[in-house]
């Protein structure tokens, strides 16, 4: 066994490079799977805790449809009720131009009402003056790591914009809380008195929520009932818990996206150590099947490879482990910034380092290599002492394993496309689907690769004469090398081409789809926290100049809401449509024209594809509001294509609106101009509209369409690293591989050499052989790539989203991942030549 | 002067005078941001070191009680803003039909936490805070229930107003009995409504004037340290004929007995050096009242300016002065079981000028709030000799602080 190890070491260090290869791809596997998950979970632990910081010790709270409730509901439920504890809060967003980037939660509470639910609003530990903050016109309170990098002390005052609108607050305070968990939570956190916070976010006489901690027994049960009874139409009552999952189940949808790429990493992953372990293995069949003739054991060979295989597996995982953080923290701002883009402010404090995703990435790593390593390693230890040696024998052998693996390659791509036909909205069923196809094409790229070889070897004699020829048999003849080379080539090519079309298509969607939704010439919102979502009221006077610009022909208004309603978010949005603007909806069915006509008459609601997706309607069924004289059910008159919103989208003219709700705010604009109008000019003007201490944002059409291309790139920053990675990964392995296996033919190309063949000619083969690989391999992660696409497309994105995206291959992706593979396979030929060249054959005859 | 004064809810040496029933309720309000619904206690140390944040607090924008003034009803039973502290102080004895007999305390403090409103459009834009106090004993019962309340002087949550008079916070109430008959009788906020719960209680009673009010100090002004303007407004009511109910766990008594209000308005009051204070209110049964404070200073002595004051049954006004004219030894000892703080438990109260001398024993020995500051204040008897040597009995109440937590160093 001693001698195992040491021939084990012995050959290692001999194939430093290919050592360094193997662990590198191990490591890579696991970063990326570690890196995706700790950004995730760093995301989550970011909004969870800023949650509960925020909620405090509330057990359930009072909210509307509407995001606010009167304030007066305080008094009900305090005072008749006798709800002692029950806490109103206003919350809001706002900026800070001393603090950029960055978007502040301002948390309106009463101090007095705060006993039972916030500790850190009280006095004690963070030494707060409650009397300051009450006393203080919109006076502020903020955390010691905000005042510091505001560079602002008490006393100071605090530029905030809020809702469009200008603010100096006076800083009255700063707290510092003791705990590290409430410190994270409240990083974000401008504290306010509720009487401040109303004045600033402009909801005098409202309350965005009324925050209860109702025991959990008989009393509670007795409580809760009492405020049901009491509560007007419009106010529910619900639980903490169920508000945050709805909340995180907000980002759940983008989660699973990423959960996906995670998975996906990792199916990529395990096909790299594959390859890196089989390479190992396949070189050394000679010197395993002399061992084996010499008399060690069958079982001796299997654990000499698994044992070397589990080194590798634990050096690549702790490096992994490693490249991994380092790589989550650039994928975390990324992923917060989605997140803020998309859903909601949220402030991610670092990385939530979770020894369990360690765990996991470790264990996937050291367990993928291993089990990769098996099926080589028993393939070495099975094989015939004598015939393992010889190479003629191998080969022989592989080319009969060709067919079969390509036959087993389609049973499981036949499996897959089973699993993937089941109908669930699982995506780890979608994956699993996805990783047969993947296997079973892999399975295929051997006979595809002889066959692709065969059809170009004609040409090739042709072009390079006998010099072509004998490359192109070359890599038949050596194929139980150059297949798992070839494979892990193809499945990393193929992912990123399958990653390329995907985003390509559902850029190119939604170029479309803003193309027509975006009728007016003139947009106008309120800068809010979330770039992609418009929040807020405008100012019925800025309305009022605004649409009587004079070269403002005509308008529309937009009011939009965020509800969530039995444990699942969407938007309601209320339209006032100028006839121009009418055209912009693309209906699933039905005449546009009709719906529209039917729509104006308010005689229902339109929904957004991913809405009637995600609960399973269709048109004709009904939804069901909370209005301000109760549950109302309006039937859906159309289903509308939307890539606006994942969660959904419930449309209903603005005169049904006003009939429903008691709420005459308007959150954005859409203008309309005469004729030759130059938009440029008439944002201009309008800007010049807006009153001092007021902000509002107007864009021109072509601005908000690039500005909505721009978030949608961001959201797939992560996708595209993704990608990226891919590519490296893929390269790397396609240099590695391919130049190992020239770098072992060192005898063979001696003896080439020998044989009176020039270096140049010398240099001509190893390159056109390397260079067919790496064509074989880019050709055929074409196919392979789109059928990946179409999964991601039609399957995975449809199921986890309910969007219809239109398939675009657009040649770019395509040429790159050829490209990719074609340029990595000849720098990979190139130095095996270059060395070869200069190697006197008869030192390289000498073998090793 | 009074004995409601803030020392009822000191919870230390105040750094200045006439801090303390700020220091209270906005510590108070801090503290009980600490804790959960109920406070039930606050550690000693935390308590300082808000005493220690609020040291800056000055008298700057504020009114001060500086000279003698006339009251003017009805706004004198409202709120007066522009002072720091104020409160309607109710305590009183009642006697259920079936003779079951209780003692309860019910008190609205406001205090101004700026001198002036910070302005702005919402309703719950305001400087004023409020801070409750309610307990009942049980004194048949041998039960003691207490619960405190905070709300901002704001959205309806809590207030004072002088006409009608209704003063608030949440559902607990003290107000004109009939509104609309207050616009004619004017000057009265009698009948009076007094409307408090928690803790499985519920008390509603109807109040009558009885006496005529007495203004405390001078004609009013009740000075509480030697520099001008450390003094208060203070009137009070001795004997007010109450009736009503008592509800305990679902058992409601119709009761009725003899109530005390104190009303009293200041900037700046107390001096330095006090730790605490006892205060008696006794309601005698030959219809007079007496009423004696002790201020206790650190080394252990009576302040001199503690006082007493007898009010006869046609409400006329006897000043005592301390230490020769009236005495009060105490009797006996009780400890908290808290945290083992020993309290004085029954007295001995001598005028010996007019030959009184009194017996004054807890009608029930537990009667400390075990609020954000805990206090000893309870339903007393009285027995003993009385006006012209004649056997007496009566009902009272005695309130006991700085012996409990932070007031003890």
């Amino acid at each position: 066994m001693r001698l195992l190890t040491k021939a084990s070491l012995r050959y290692l260090t001999h194939h430093r490079l290919q050592l360094l290869l193997s662990v590198l791809g191990v490591a890579l596997g696991v970063a990326v799977v570690l890196s995706i998950d700790l950004a995730i979970q760093s995301a989550q632990t970011g909004f969870r805790i800023s949650a509960e910081t925020v909620s405090g010790r509330t057990t359930h709270v009072l909210v509307s449809d509407l995001g606010s409730v009167d304030e007066r509901l305080l008094n009900t439920v305090r005072i008749d009720l006798d709800i002692t504890a029950s806490a109103p809060v206003v919350e809001g967003f706002a900026t800070s131009s001393v603090l950029p980037g960055r978007a502040l939660r301002i948390l309106g509470i009463d101090p007095f009402s705060e006993g039972p639910f916030r500790p850190y609003v009280a006095g004690g530990s963070t030494g707060l003056d409650v009397s300051e903050l009450m006393t203080t016109r919109t006076g502020v309170v903020l955390p010691a790591s905000l005042a510091e990098e505001g560079g602002v002390s008490v006393g100071d005052s605090l530029p905030m914009v809020v809702e469009g609108e200008a603010w100096s607050v006076p800083l009255v305070a700063i707290i510092e809380p003791a705990d590290e968990l409430a410190r994270a939570g409240l990083a974000d956190v401008a504290l306010m008195d509720v009487a401040g916070a109303q004045e600033v976010l402009r909801m005098v006489g409202r309350l965005s929520r009324i925050d209860l901690r109702i025991s959990d027994d008989e009393a509670g049960s007795a409580e809760l009932e009492a405020i049901a009874g009491a509560l007007p139409d419009g106010v529910g009552i619900e639980s903490v818990g169920t508000r945050s999952e709805t909340m995180s189940g907000m980002i759940g949808a983008f989660d699973v996206n990423l959960t996906a790429l995670s998975l996906l990493a990792l199916i990529f992953g395990m096909f790299l150590i594959y390859n890196a372990v089989t390479f190992s293995v396949v070189q050394r069949r000679e010197i395993l099947g002399r061992l084996r003739a010499l008399g060690v054991t069958r079982d001796e060979i299997v654990r000499l490879i698994l044992t070397e295989a589990l080194w590798i597996g634990i050096v690549g995982a702790l490096l992994g482990t490693l490249v991994g953080i380092f790589l989550a923290r650039g994928l975390v701002g990324m992923v917060t910034r989605t997140i803020n883009d998309l859903y909601f402010s949220v402030s991610v404090q670092g990385i939530d380092l979770r020894p369990f995703l360690f765990a996991k990435a470790c264990v996937l790593g050291v367990g993928a290599t291993l089990l990769a390593a098996l099926p080589p390693a028993l393939e070495a230890a099975g094989a015939n002492p004598r015939m393992a040696a010889l190479r003629s024998v191998v080969e022989g052998r592989a080319r009969v394993l060709v067919p079969r693996a390509a036959l087993v390659g389609s049973i499981l791509c036949a499996v897959g496309i089973g699993v993937l036909s089941i109908p669930t909205r699982n995506l780890v069923v979608s994956f699993t689907g996805l990783f047969f196809i993947i296997t079973g094409l892999a399975l295929i790229t051997p006979a595809g690769t002889l066959v692709l070889v065969a059809a170009v070897r004609p040409l090739l004699g042709r072009v390079w004469g006998t010099l072509g020829l004998m490359a192109a048999r070359g890599v038949g003849a050596s194929l139980s090398r150059t297949a798992p080379a070839i494979a892990a080539l193809v499945v990393a090519v193929s992912v990123t081409v399958g990653l390329g079309v995907m985003i390509q298509s559902f850029r190119g969607t939604l170029v479309q789809w803003l193309d027509g939704t975006l009728r007016a010439d003139v947009y106008v919102s309120l800068p809010g926290p979330t770039a992609s979502r418009a929040a807020g009221t405008m100012w019925p006077e800025v309305i009022e100049d605004f649409v009587g610009h004079p070269e403002v022909s005509g308008y529309s208004t937009y009011r939009g809401m965020d509800l969530v309603r039995d444990g699942e978010a969407f938007r309601l949005v209320a339209l006032e449509l100028d006839p121009r603007g009418e055209g912009a909806f693309d209906f699933l069915e039905g005449s546009s024209s009709d719906i529209m006509a039917r729509f104006r008459a308010g005689e229902g609601v339109i929904a957004s594809e991913p809405y009637v997706f995600r609960r399973g309607l269709e048109r004709g069924d009904s939804v069901t509001l909370s209005t301000a004289s109760g549950d109302r059910a309006l039937r859906i008159i159309g289903v509308f294509y939307d890539y606006g919103s994942e969660q959904g989208t419930v449309m209903m003219s603005r005169s049904l609106y006003d009939r429903l709700f008691d709420d005459p705010g308007v959150t954005s604009l859409g203008l309309f101009l005469e004729e030759g109008a130059d938009s440029e000019r008439v944002v201009g003007d309008l800007l010049a509209l807006v009153p001092p201490g007021r902000a509002v944002i107007a864009r021109t059409n072509d601005t908000l369409r690039s500005a909505s291309l721009e978030v949608f790139d961001r959201t797939f920053q992560v996708t595209a690293v993704l990608r990226l990675l891919a590519f490296v990964v893929a390269f790397v392995g396609v240099l590695s591989a391919l130049a190992a296996l020239q770098l072992e033919r060192a005898r063979e190309l001696g003896l080439l050499r020998a044989s009176g063949m020039t270096p140049g000619q010398l240099a001509r083969l190893v390159v056109t052989q390397t260079g067919l690989i790496g064509l074989a391999a880019g050709v055929l992660a074409v196919p392979m790539g789109i059928a990946l696409s179409i999964v991601m497309i039609f399957v995975v994105n449809k199921r986890s989203f309910g969007w219809t995206l239109n398939m675009e291959v657009g040649p770019e992706v395509l040429l790159q991942a050829v490209g990719l593979a074609l340029v990595g396979a000849i720098l990979a030929g190139v130095y095996p030549a270059w060395k070869m060249s200069r190697t006197s054959p008869a030192l390289a005859l000498r073998g090793e | 002067m009074t004995a409601s004064v803030p020392s009822r809810l000191r919870l230390t040496r105040p750094r200045r005078p006439g801090l303390v029933a700020t220091v209270a309720t906005v510590g108070l309000l801090a503290v009980a941001g600490c804790a959960g619904p109920a406070p039930q206690s606050t550690d000693g140390t935390e308590t300082l070191s808000l005493v220690a944040t609020l040291g800056g607090l000055d008298t700057a924008g504020y009114e001060r009680a500086l000279e003698v003034r006339d009251f003017v009803f009805p706004e004198d039973h409202g709120p007066h803003p522009g002072f720091r502290t104020e409160w309607w102080y109710v305590t009183g004895n009642l006697t259920s039909r079936e003779g079951r007999t209780f003692g309860f305390q019910f008190t609205i403090f406001r205090s101004a936490l700026a001198p002036a409103d910070p302005g702005g459009p919402s309703a719950w834009s305001t400087n004023q805070a409020y801070m409750g106090h309610f307990a009942l004993t049980d004194i048949t019962g041998e039960d003691f229930r207490s619960e405190e309340r905070f709300a901002r002087g704001g959205a309806g949550l809590a207030g004072a107003q002088a006409e009608p008079l209704r003063v608030w916070i949440e559902d607990w109430e003290l107000s004109a009995a009939d509104p609309a008959a207050t616009g004619t009788v004017r000057a009265s906020p009698f009948p009076m409504t007094l409307r408090a719960d928690g803790k499985g209680v519920d008390l509603e009673l109807v109040l009558q004037s009885g006496k005529p009010r007495v203004l405390q100090g001078d004609r009013g002004l009740s000075q509480k340290g030697a520099e001008p303007g450390n003094a208060s407004y203070y009137y009070a009511h001795t004997r007010m004929p109450a009736e009503g109910r008592v509800t305990l766990d679902g058992q409601t008594y119709r009761v009725s007995g003899l109530a005390w209000l104190d009303r009293e308005w200041s900037t700046s009051a107390l001096s330095e050096g006090q730790v605490g204070w006892d205060w008696f209110a006794l309601q005698l049964d030959d219809g007079w009242e007496m009423m004696v404070y002790q201020l206790r200073l650190e080394d252990g002595s009576a302040d001199p300016l503690s006082d007493g004051v007898l009010i006869d049954p046609a409400g006329r006004r006897i000043s005592l002065s301390w230490g020769d004219q009236v005495t009060v030894t105490p009797t006996g000892r009780w400890r908290s079981p808290v945290d083992g703080a020993e309290y004085p438990s029954g007295w001995r109260v001598t005028v010996p000028d007019r030959g009184w001398d009194l017996s004054v024993e807890p009608a029930v020995l537990d009667q400390e709030l075990r609020v954000a500051f805990r206090y000893w204040e309870g339903a007393v008897r009285v027995e003993g000799v009385g006006e012209r040597g004649r056997p007496i009995r009566g009902r009272g109440y005695v309130e006991l602080t700085g012996y409990a937590g932070a007031g003890i160093e």
